[in-house]
């Protein structure tokens, strides 16, 4: 790998994307408190809303970078055969990846 | 005449006791990876949910279920350690509660409630 890996700039981009996660996932547990009973549609109708897709969209972005950021921390701090640490860090960032497409089609195709 | 170690040394690492500090440190961690690794489960059901009344009828049932509510837990642990020493460490890098004492106390108090507030909440939704 040529790239050199920008330990400043990550280190912020974790934090600010840390913030983002924060908020909304703690929004997420408070509207599940407060509002315990869904139907289908009531659910269905939440989630979709233009704001929340927007909103879940970022959220999904926010978490592939704050994802791969953190668990490639760990894979370098505790795995130093380079083979290994390439191997095992293709499959995290594949993973992600394919977590982030997958998501944003659910989101999507449950707002067409 | 002393002399210079410089084999291997033998840690035992049940015998070595982590400062409170370090444990939520590696708990950071650990919840870290459960909640990477619990990704594609909770996309999974956030699928099945949404394509259908069956299918939320079925994610309802998933959720139901007492093996599932144990990985729920650990999950809702995880989410809650993270965000917790998440808030404590972002804190400490603006530098809040940077004392040892403070520190320690700050330690502490993510460890101890991460679990109960996660009981909680499994408590109240479910």
């Amino acid at each position: 790998m040529s790239r050199p890996i920008h330990g400043l700039r990550d280190w912020l981009l974790q934090r600010l994307t840390a913030v983002y996660l924060g908020i909304f996932l703690v929004y997420l547990l408070v509207h599940f408190l407060l509002q315990p009973q869904h139907s289908f549609q009531q659910w269905h109708d939440w989630v979709t809303q233009p704001a929340m897709i927007i909103a879940a969209a970022l959220f999904i972005m926010a978490l592939l970078i704050h994802g791969w950021v953190g668990m490639r921390d760990i894979v370098l701090d505790y795995v130093h055969a380079t083979g290994l640490r390439l191997a095992i860090l293709s499959l995290i960032a594949l993973t992600l990846m394919a977590c982030g497409i997958w998501a944003l089609r659910v989101l999507l195709q449950a707002a067409i | 005449m002393t002399t210079q170690r410089s084999g291997p040394v033998y840690l035992n690492l049940l015998r070595i006791r982590f400062p409170v500090g370090a444990v939520t440190s590696i708990a950071h961690r650990i919840s870290g990876v459960l909640l990477f690794l619990s990704l594609p489960v909770l996309i999974y059901l956030l699928d099945l949910s949404l394509q259908s009344p069956a299918g939320y009828e079925k994610t309802i049932s998933y959720i139901n279920n007492c093996w599932f509510e144990a990985g729920l837990g650990l999950v809702v642990w995880s989410f809650m350690h993270h965000l917790l020493s998440g808030i404590r460490f972002l804190l400490i890098d603006i530098d809040k509660g940077v004392t040892l004492q403070t520190a320690r106390g700050s330690a502490w108090l993510v460890n101890l409630c991460a679990p109960v507030l996660a009981l909680l909440y499994l408590w109240w939704i479910l």
